[in-house]
């Protein structure tokens, strides 16, 4: 067994340890208040077992070793539904940024042992009403303000903002200049005086994403993490940290077994669905899809632990995977009938057809919509040219709105 | 088996493309388009000069010992260049049923030629619509084989055929030897394929393997030769992902480059999500040779490569206009090919129910 084979052997082992605590089977029916208090004492276990920070450094309280422990340690922990989902963001970027780019190195510690043992969340606000896929068009303003800024604007789709005690935020500095220029980073307290958190309810009925208020919230020069005007950098590579996570080709949804038993037990004109043709070619189908995607991540996995860079074709897991998940979550609800029509909010989209179903759509527009990942296809890895910009070069504050 | 390619498989990789980028052009291509029967000389050649006909078969027989994966990186390249024979394939395809299945005498009768490519071998298993028929209309009893098997890729060429015949009413796996076996050649859209129709006349074949076992072991030669396949697809339509992006870049419309429209820029980048997907489940397959599974994963490998490969075709068609269509550029050959490889060696129906079977049987 090589080293990373053992170590996710121990990972699983512990993970089976405390499923019984913390697993899906035991958060069914639990309300968000529930679910954040049992993650919340799940992310102190993780960490007192050794695998918080898995490739951060010591000194922040992390484990020291590489990105491929962590990306073998949450492909275990993936498997067994733990309530880790309000920490995900949090510690997935705007924490590593805070580590890598907070001045005030003391601070920083503090607040990154907090969050990974759950005592503290972190939220991302970068997109707003006027810039999501185009992020470089946010309006939200910071003002010179004696020797700190003041923040003026609104926040949208922010992820667990309603339970942050911190945000990393993109502001406008100077709209004078052209609109990637004119950005700079900051950490933010979401307890600050002017701060308003309103949530935003879900096509799923649930309320994970918030619109994030600021009216004249002051923070200080300290709390800058880019040069000014150099934002959207920073923006960049934290979305760039990213990169090296588990993925999942069930696009987050049910493992296709689960839809060849629903085709054994379901019929068509009287006969067993597994007999008819379209659905024995939608499961051919997303098999194969599925099987060249895990295929891709196998080679990805081999190439980290050669210390060689795994290839851009990693980029085509969300995108594939998610659309396939939504087509083969309608044509599940069709394989029931009527019977379909039946509905529980609570159940996990992991095992749910009809919650796989409603919540699909999301997942092909958080963290880049699909039209925005073909154009990183095109552009990034083909060579193909960038879209007519109108808005290119030109000051911000002389784009037409 | 790793999933990662190593030095010396890069390097076969890279001089089998220089060699076939130097040997192989679309005007010879585009001639044999009109003949019937006949196949690019040149390419054979090559292939035996370079021993790609030796690479996966055993020392002992004449072969290099190597394995599916440097196969199948070969086939991706000349499908890159469009082969312009079908022999790598069906000359493998015949080997590996006489490796496995054959006498000692019949191996050596036949793997050092087919190994050196003087022999070149074809596999008779379809009957129209069915890539692998339980009970075969072609009859073998007492050592003689009659009937027609009909178009058998490389069957105008070919001097050895694995055949999936009937004795009986029992399915049975013979090797013929072609010499007296009359071939009816015909017009198809991809005709350096050589496919023919095979007439056998009391021709004179070596039993293989008989009943449930005929059957197992012809659709073992069908995957094999499908994962080989499937790199070759997987090659084709890197090809034509390159051509359609060069044009894309170079061909103006409107003030611009067509390749910043997005309609032509997304299809493109479409297409290399299949191509990498097929990719990756070309060498899974390749490299779970001889593992539990295999079938199933060659399934998933021939099924990725056709979808790939036949919209590589229509795409790479599409973004270049009427240049696309006109005999000169050349791009027909790749949607001959595609279709071609796409009925060769069982198509998509027959392998999505092979597919299905093995995951629903796994299941049970
Ligand atoms: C569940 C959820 C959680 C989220 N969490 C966070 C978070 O925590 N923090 C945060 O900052 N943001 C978050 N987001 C926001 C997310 O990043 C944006 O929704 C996303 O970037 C798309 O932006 P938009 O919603 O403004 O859509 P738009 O950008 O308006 O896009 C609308 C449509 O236009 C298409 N489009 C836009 N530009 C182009 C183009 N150039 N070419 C072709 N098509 C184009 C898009 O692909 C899309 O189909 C979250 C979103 C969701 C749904």
């Amino acid at each position: 067994m090589s080293d990373i084979e053992a170590y996710s052997e121990r990972a699983r082992e512990w993970l089976q340890s405390v499923a019984g605590e913390f697993g899906g089977a035991v958060r069914k029916g639990l309300s968000d208040a529930e679910n954040l208090a049992l993650g919340r004492r799940y992310l102190k276990a993780r960490f007192d077992a050794g695998y918080a920070g898995i490739n951060w450094s010591p000194e922040f309280g992390g484990q020291g070793l590489t990105h491929i422990e962590k990306v073998a340690f949450e492909a275990e922990e993936m498997k067994f539904s733990m309530p880790s989902g309000f920490f995900g963001i949090s510690l997935g970027m705007p924490v590593p940024i805070l580590m890598k780019y907070c001045e005030d190195k003391a601070f920083a510690k503090e607040r990154v042992l907090k969050a990974l043992q759950g005592e503290e969340i972190w939220c991302q606000l970068f997109s707003e009403p006027a810039g999501g896929s185009d992020l470089a068009g946010l309006r939200l303003r910071a003002e010179q303000d004696g020797n700190g800024w003041k923040l003026n604007g609104q926040k949208l789709w922010t992820s667990f903002a309603q339970y942050s005690d911190y945000g990393v935020i993109v502001a406008r500095t100077d709209p004078t200049v052209a609109k990637h220029k004119g950005l700079t980073y900051f950490w933010v307290d979401m307890k600050s005086p002017g701060v308003e958190v309103r949530p935003v309810k879900l096509a799923a009925g649930d309320h994970m994403v918030n619109e994030v208020f600021f009216d004249d919230v002051r923070i200080d020069d300290s709390n800058r993490l880019s040069p000014v005007g150099g934002g959207f950098s920073v923006a960049m590579a934290t979305l760039m940290i990213e990169r090296y996570t588990a993925t999942d080709s069930a696009g987050f949804g049910p493992h296709l077994d689960l839809f060849i038993s629903l085709a054994k037990e379901t019929k068509i004109g009287g006969k067993p669905a597994i007999e008819d043709g379209r659905i024995r070619q939608q499961i051919a189908r997303n098999y194969a899809m599925r099987n060249g995607l895990d295929a891709i991540t196998a080679r990805a996995m081999l190439m980290m632990r050669a210390g060689m860079e795994p290839g851009p074709e990693g980029s085509l897991n969300k995108l594939v995977s998610v659309r396939s998940r939504q087509k083969l979550s309608e044509l599940a609800i069709d394989l029931q009938g009527t019977d379909a029509l039946h509905y529980d909010d609570q159940a996990s989209s992991k095992d749910d057809w009809q919650a796989s179903w409603i919540g699909a759509p999301t997942g092909r527009i958080a963290g880049g919509a699909d039209e925005m990942l073909l154009n990183t296809i095109a552009e990034r890895i083909l060579g193909l040219p960038q879209d007519h910009r109108p808005d290119k070069g030109v000051p911000f504050n002389q784009i037409p709105a | 088996m790793s999933l990662l390619y190593d030095e010396g498989q890069l390097a076969i990789a890279a001089e089998t493309r220089k060699v076939l980028e130097a040997r192989v052009n679309t005007k010879e291509m585009l001639a044999l388009l009109e003949q019937q029967g006949l196949f690019h000389a040149p390419f054979w050649e090559t292939a035996k000069q370079q021993g790609w006909t030796a690479l996966a078969l055993p020392e002992a027989y004449g072969g290099l010992d190597l394995t599916l994966v440097e196969l199948g990186l070969i086939a991706l390249q000349t499908g890159r260049t469009l082969a312009g024979a079908p022999f790598l394939t069906t000359s493998y395809g015949a080997a590996r049923a006489v490796l496995d299945h054959g006498s000692e005498a019949l191996k050596d009768a036949w793997l050092p030629r087919l190994a050196s490519g003087e022999a070149i071998g074809a596999i008779a298993f379809a009957e129209g619509q069915e890539p692998v028929p339980a009970l075969p209309t072609v009859t073998y009893a007492h050592g003689l084989l009659n009937g027609i098997k009909p178009s058998v890729s490389g069957g105008s060429q070919a001097h050895l055929a694995i055949v999936l015949a009937s004795e009986a009413g029992t399915p049975v796996l013979v090797a013929a030897d072609l010499t007296g076996a009359e071939r009816q050649v015909f017009h198809t859209f991809d005709n350096s394929r050589c496919t023919a129709n095979l007439v056998f006349q009391n021709t004179s074949a070596t039993l293989l393997a008989s009943g449930d076992a005929a059957l197992q072991a012809a659709l073992h030669v069908l995957a094999l030769q499908s994962v080989v396949t499937a790199h070759e697809q997987t090659g084709g339509a890197e090809a034509l992902i390159e051509q359609a992006r060069d044009y894309a870049n170079t061909r103006r419309a409107f003030g611009q480059p067509i390749g910043a429209f997005q309609s032509v820029k997304h299809r493109i980048a479409e297409l290399y999500g299949l191509v990498e997907l097929a990719r990756a489940n070309a060498l899974q397959a390749a490299a779970s040779e001889g593992q539990p599974g295999f079938l199933k994963v060659a399934a998933a490998a021939r099924i990725q490569a056709t979808e790939a490969y036949d919209t590589a075709a229509r795409d790479c068609v599409q973004v270049h206009g009427g240049i696309g269509v006109t005999w000169e550029g050349g791009l027909h050959l790749h949607m001959r090919r595609s279709r071609t490889l796409a009925v060769e060696q069982g198509n998509l129906l027959f392998w999505e129910d092979v597919l299905v079977d093995q995951l629903t049987g796994e299941m049970a």
